[in-house]
């Protein structure tokens, strides 16, 4: 089917979609004047209109077959009035009820229902529509396509057909890895490129791979590997590692995205090179808890050293020596703590796929984290002031910022393999469209949403996002009740 | 909309040297910068030879000066705050942010989802506690059936991340930062109510207009204006009496076996009698509740212990109907599941016959083919795809 869902400018029509064209579009858009429109006019107005954003995929023949004029509506009941009043306070009176005051007959008056907004409610069922509304996809087109495409299943099965109806309690799920490719900032230029450049590698490394293989099949193994580079000092690389960590997390604003990126890259970087230094040759490919249990016995085996020699310094100095009690105690806490950690690590490890800490990590406004973040600002201080305040001081709060920081880099990764920008970022404009309607339940982490019931109407609101006003959907109702 | 390609770009492209209007273009970059549409250039013009900026059309110029100027708030979102175009300025500069994404439509509002904890407490009480869906419902104010697919999410994300599948984390974390939030604290509870748990549907026999003249010394309630709605006539007297003493088992007797319901009219027309809305709503029990504490409002104990007692046998209830009903199936299907077999043979008494296959034999209840009477299913307008995923 050829895609006729276009945002032009000139004659502006609104889509489902998260273009900026669409949101330009949506914030400009007028209907006519009714009073310069006879009453058949405005009811072709309204359903051309209301027909380019619902279902526009639908043919509408498929559409006028599945209007229907009965709408669902709910009244929401109040438990406390049903045990008042067994309906007989209603019929009293006259048969409108029995009012003491014009005030409680006021009162009693609840916002009318808007059944014309739910004009295009059967659409809704629909899967492409309902993927859509999930926010899994940007347009309906893309979320046609994803299903077209074989990335939705319903119930588990694959369903390769955008107009199969959900039934309520139908669980419906999308790649997560579309989703991300849909709802990201697409790459730039130097993304593309340095996907390209990782690609070239990745086949160069294999055909060396191969060809070395080969060799060593006709030869002796060879000899042994260049020394790699000369080791940072351990508490340079501490601190460094730190203050990218401290940066990463950082929500500041007028962070720049692309330093925000080199920022994280970098960090990828000094992880991936004090990890290199270990002995295990999976680390890289380990679970989080080992590489985090490794990175802090790789900085700390170093660092046990350096205290003893720094203890021998603070000797000299009273005020310091209390200081190195501190970090010895603080040391111990880590050490006992470590050990513990040891025990219970597949615990810990599935701890920490749950995204609560990174769900806690992204409200900015938690007085925990504004403390952490003010101890560690002080110690940064610190350290840049005086060149002999030791790093070893490293207390649980910092510890816990690396391990955020490190769980931040394998949750949002920079991965030139994907096909969306690295790390991952909603992508532009999405946040003017983002809405989940209440007739589904969404678990964004994992792609996927239950379609609860239908969507119904209750006073005062309709449960089918809508730009337009009752008045359209009044006058589009009208049409398709076909008597024009 | 993709960048629009200007046809002197295009061919400028093509023929760098012959085209007349190319006196700049033949070297890149090196034509004065255009005074026109400094907000957007199209990046066509970085490919061809040309670097002149592409003319734009006034609807473009005006487009691209929106999203520089009023509309630049909406490209990024801060977190925790919804960003919709109904957000408007208050005098003070402050913005004000609405939960309406759509400025003409007035009955549209985003409302809140569940956040990342309700979900875990909601998960928790129900699989680790054991708690009822209903009584999950009710503490927490989320509807029964949200709490179920909550669940069974849960559960799927707990399996994805059991065999290694990838999340899309960073992809929830900015939806929950974007839309309004159900917040759950521990100790204190959720931070609002969810949703209204007790909506009753609207029902098709209510919806025309009925003049129905009563006396006025008659207590006409809803059980009787729902069997006026259906054209049932008027319940007895004892009946009414029975009802009146205990409204709650009146209830009860309705929702714990629905088959009890009485039925008027005849052949196709035959209905259920519309039952009143203490008895269709999703939690009668706390109408219950609301009229014991009505009742006695000084006994607090003893109201908690009757409405317990009254969910548990309420649970109870829900558990025995579901028995029963497997109990039936089983019975009615013979399962052979032969040794060192993948498959599973379920095997069903079906009857071909005048009754189940009606009298035009088109009958849904009889299987197969028959003679004579060729299938529907390739009709212009029958559904051709699934109708239903069963698992």
């Amino acid at each position: 089917m050829r895609n006729r869902a276009t945002t032009g400018l000139k004659k502006p029509k609104i889509r489902q979609s998260w273009s900026k064209w669409n949101l330009y579009n949506m914030q400009r858009f007028r209907m006519k004047p009714p009073h310069v429109r006879t009453h058949f006019q405005q009811k072709w107005d309204a359903k051309s209109v209301a027909r380019n954003y619902h279902g526009e995929q639908v043919s509408e023949k498929q559409w006028a077959r599945m209007f229907s004029p009965r709408i669902r509506s709910v009244v929401s009941m109040n438990a406390r009035q049903l045990a008042e009043d067994d309906g007989s306070k209603m019929s009293a009176g006259r048969g409108a009820g029995l009012h003491q005051t014009e005030e409680e007959a006021f009162k009693q008056d609840e916002k009318p229902i808007p059944y014309a907004q739910m004009t295009f409610a059967p659409l809704e069922r629909r899967l492409d529509t309902a993927v859509f509304r999930a926010m899994f996809a940007s347009s309906a087109r893309q979320a046609r396509q994803f299903v077209i495409h074989g990335a939705v299943t319903v119930n588990g099965k694959q369903m390769k057909y955008p107009g199969y109806l959900l039934n309520p309690g139908d669980l419906f799920q999308v790649e997560p890895d579309r989703v991300m490719y849909a709802t990201g900032a697409p790459k730039d230029r130097s993304d593309r490129r340095e996907s390209r450049l990782a690609k070239k590698a990745e086949e160069e490394a294999k055909a060396r791979e191969e060809a070395a293989a080969a060799e060593d099949k006709e030869q002796e193994p060879a000899e042994a590997q260049p020394e790699e580079e000369q080791p940072m000092d351990p508490r340079d690389t501490l601190k460094a590692l730190l203050f990218q960590a401290k940066e990463i997390l950082s929500t500041d604003k007028s962070t720049l995205p692309a330093k925000r990126k080199q920022q994280l890259r970098g960090f990828q970087k000094a992880i991936k090179r004090v990890l290199s230094r270990s002995e295990s040759s999976t680390i890289l490919t380990d679970s989080l808890e080992a590489q985090f249990s490794q990175l802090t016995l790789l900085l700390k085996a170093k660092r046990t050293e350096q205290q003893t020699d720094e203890k021998a310094e603070k000797a000299e100095k009273a005020e310091k020596a209390e200081k190195a009690e501190k970090a010895e105690k603080a040391e111990k806490a880590e050490e006992a703590e470590k050990a513990v950690e040891a025990k219970k690590g597949s615990e810990e490890s599935d701890e920490l796929k749950v995204p609560r800490p990174a769900e806690s990590e992204s409200k900015p406004s938690t007085s925990d984290k504004q403390t952490l973040r003010d101890n560690l600002s002080e110690a940064f201080l610190q350290a840049s002031k005086n060149q002999e305040v030791d790093m070893t001081q490293l207390d649980d709060e910092e510890l816990e910022v690396l391990k955020r920081a490190l769980v931040q880099m394998r949750e949002n990764p920079i991965d030139h393999s994907k096909p969306y920008a690295t790390p991952w970022l909603p992508r532009d404009y999405m946040s003017a469209f983002a809405t989940i309607p209440r007739y589904l339940e969404v678990n964004h982490n994992i792609c996927a949403a239950v379609y609860l019931r239908h969507p119904v109407a209750r006073p005062g609101w309709s449960e089918v996002p809508s730009p337009f006003s009752d008045h359209v959907g009044t006058m589009a109702f009208t049409w398709y009740l076909r008597r024009r | 909309m993709a960048p629009r390609i200007q046809n002197q770009v295009v061919s400028n492209t093509l023929l760098p040297y012959l085209s007349s209007s190319s006196t700049s273009t033949c070297l890149p970059r090196l034509s004065t910068s255009s005074s026109q549409a400094l907000a957007y250039s199209p990046r066509s013009s970085c490919r061809s030879f040309s670097s002149s900026v592409a003319p734009q059309t006034r609807q473009r110029r005006e487009m691209f000066q929106w999203l520089s100027g009023p509309g630049a708030r909406f490209k990024n979102h801060v977190p925790g705050e919804t960003n919709y175009l109904t957000a408007r300025k208050t005098p003070d500069g402050k913005l004000l942010r609405t939960s309406r994404p759509f400025i003409d439509n007035q009955q549209y509002r985003s409302e809140p989802i569940l956040s990342v904890d309700l979900q875990n407490e909601i998960y928790d009480r129900v699989v680790k506690h054991k708690k009822s869906v209903r009584a999950v419902s009710v503490e927490l104010d989320v509807d029964m059936r949200r709490v179920a697919a909550v669940v069974r999410l849960m559960e799927l994300q707990k399996k994805m991340t059991d065999e290694g599948k990838s999340l899309a984390l960073p992809y929830g974390r900015a939806i929950h930062e974007m839309l309004e939030k159900t917040e759950y604290e521990h100790g204190v509870g959720a931070s609002r109510s969810h949703e209204n748990i007790n909506d009753l549907p609207s029902h098709r026999l209510t919806h025309p207009q009925i003049f129905y003249p009563v006396s006025e010394s008659r207590q006409f309630n809803r059980v009787d204006a729902g069997r006026v709605f259906s054209g049932a006539p008027a319940l007895e007297h004892e009946e009414v009496a029975r009802n009146a003493v205990d409204p709650y088992a009146a209830v009860t007797r309705v929702t714990h076996k629905p088959s009890a319901i009485e039925m008027v009219g005849k052949g196709d027309e035959e209905h259920q009698v519309l039952q009143p809305a203490d008895t269709r709503i999703p939690h009668p029990h706390l109408v219950a509740k609301e009229r014991d504490s009505l009742n006695h409002p000084e006994e607090t104990y003893a109201n908690r212990k009757v409405y317990n007692e009254r969910l548990r046998a309420e649970e109870k209830a829900q558990e025995d109907r579901r028995l029963k009903a497997e109990e039936r199936r089983a019975k009615r299907m013979l399962r052979v599941q032969p040794e060192d077999s993948r498959f599973e043979f379920r095997i069903q008494d079906v009857v071909v016959s005048r009754e189940t296959t009606g009298k035009n034999g088109r009958g849904a209840a009889a299987p197969g083919r028959r003679y004579g009477v060729p299938a529907n299913d390739r009709k212009k307008g029958e559904v051709k795809i699934p109708t239903r995923v069963v698992v």
